[in-house]
Parts: C-alpha cells; structure tokens; sequence
C-alpha cells in the first residue's frame, strides 16, 4: 500500500473505523514513518479525548425551568413523578 | 441497549399518538424521553445552561405546535435535533450581535475541569459545518446516517465534515492535548 494510502487511512484509525487486518497493517507502516505515526496518534487521542469529554449535566433545577417554561407558554404538560418540595433529599418516614 | 431503543420507540409512538388526538399533556412524556439529549446537544452548541434550557424549551414548543404533523415513524428524533440546530443557530446569531459569554466554570476536579473547558472553547470556535457533525457523532453517539439526515446532507459529505473536524479540534487544542497525553 502507499504512502499516501495509509495517510488517508488515519481519520479511519481515528474513529476506529478501521478492520483490525487493516489497523495493524498501519500501525506497521507508523512504526517506519515518524510523521505518519504522529499524526496517528495525535489525531487518534484527540477523538478519544472528545468521546470520553464529561457529559453536560441535565440538573434537575435544569429539568424544571425548562418544564415551568412550557407551563409558562400555557402547555400543560405532565411529568412522571411530582418533585417533593426540597429536590435534594427525600426524608425517611419515621416509625 | 435494544431493548432500550424498542421502548423509547413504543414510549414516542405513545405519546406521539396522543399529541395527534390533541392531548398536550403528552408533551411532559416526550419531554421526559428526549430532554435530556436535546439539552446536551444544546448546551454543546451553545455552550451556556441558559441558553440552552431555552433552545430545549423552545423545541418542545415547536414540537405541540407540529403535533398535527408529527408521526412515529422513526424520524421524528431527527426532527426533535434539527429543530433544535436551528434553534441554536439563531441564538448564535443574536451571541455573535452581543457578545455574550459562555459559562466559565463547570463542575468537576480542577483538571477536569480545565479539559471541558478546553474542549468546550475549542469546539465553540470551529466552524458550524465541523462543530455539528462532531457534536452529533462524538459526543452524541448518534450514527453517521442519521447525523447526515439531522443536517440534511449525505453521510460522504458528514463524514468528509467530521474528519476535517476532528483535525481542526485536534489543531485548536495543540499544547492541551500533550499536557493529558
């Protein structure tokens, strides 16, 4: 395979797109050429970096100011469980 | 993970249904489906909670203003994302009219939260036509068939977006990326 094969090969690595045969054929090729393996691995990290990139966090203060907006526009829309009044803690029942 | 994806798709035809037979309190139960990803996918593009609980509510909006429309037919997802794209896109309009900041701090370890802020500052400053398909298919986790259908183009030309997107991203983050690595 050529040079410029394999260079176009690299976002498929990336984004683990790649059949194994093919993906250890390349990191073969990386291990002969600096500049292919660089662009490899920095590439590779940055998608890896992004995917495991904390997900945004839907809060449940989140979750009821969008609700009080549709009620705002006159939507009654209902969700499946009431909050209790103070969101963070549901206090045992004592007995 | 199949099973999730069957009652997702029973729990939309559901109260999908019952928005057609002008049952708008059906809304809360599709809101409670997709909240939370059309949040994220907000938040992603517009990088501040206010805003973004805007744009989710707003899509909700549209959706009881469409309901006579909308049919369970497995693409009303897509739908749900476009709507919100171009929700967002205009309000990034208006952001770049004032100038108004995103938010600064997020919650996590200081690290970590360098890193999302990092992350998130470089993929606020990429081009839209990279920052889409990177959101949807990255962070997302959604196919390239149906990111391709949520931005209206072919999955050749999402995924020319995509690379082309990755390695701009990987450009912008530079000196971050060695100091994780």
């Amino acid at each position: 395979m050529s040079h410029e094969t394999y260079r176009k090969l690299v976002d498929l690595y990336a984004g683990d797109e790649l059949p194994t045969e093919l993906k250890e054929e390349l990191e073969l090729a990386a291990t002969r050429d600096p500049d292919l393996r660089a662009d490899m691995t920095s590439l590779k990290h940055t998608v890896d970096l992004v995917k495991q990139h904390d997900p945004v966090s839907f809060t449940e203060e989140s979750f009821q100011r969008i609700l009080m907006k549709l009620y705002t526009h006159g939507v009654p829309a209902e969700t499946r469980a009431p909050l209790d009044p103070h969101w963070q803690y549901r206090l045992p029942l004592s007995g | 993970m199949s099973g999730e994806i069957q009652n997702d798709s029973l729990a939309e035809k559901k109260w999908l249904n019952a928005l057609a037979n002008g049952d708008a309190t059906a809304l809360g139960g599709l809101y409670e489906l997709y909240g939370e990803r059309i949040f994220r996918y907000a938040y992603r593009m517009l990088g501040n909670r206010s805003d973004a609980e805007d744009a989710t509510a707003e899509t909700f909006l549209r959706v009881l203003r469409r309901s006579g429309e909308l049919r369970a037919d497995g693409a009303f997802r897509t739908w749900l994302f476009r709507i919100t794209r171009n929700l967002c896109i205009d309000k990034m309009r208006q952001h770049k009219l004032l100038d108004l900041p995103g938010d600064a701090t997020v919650s996590g370890g200081e690290d970590r939260t360098t890193l999302r802020v990092t992350i998130q500052q470089a993929l606020s400053e990429l081009p839209i036509e990279y920052r889409d398909p990177l959101i949807l298919c990255d962070l997302e986790d959604i196919s390239a068939k149906e990111a391709a259908e949520v931005l209206k183009i072919s999955v050749p030309a999402l995924k020319s977006r995509l690379y082309r997107g990755r390695r701009a991203l990987r450009d912008k983050l530079g000196g971050s990326l060695e100091k994780v690595q």
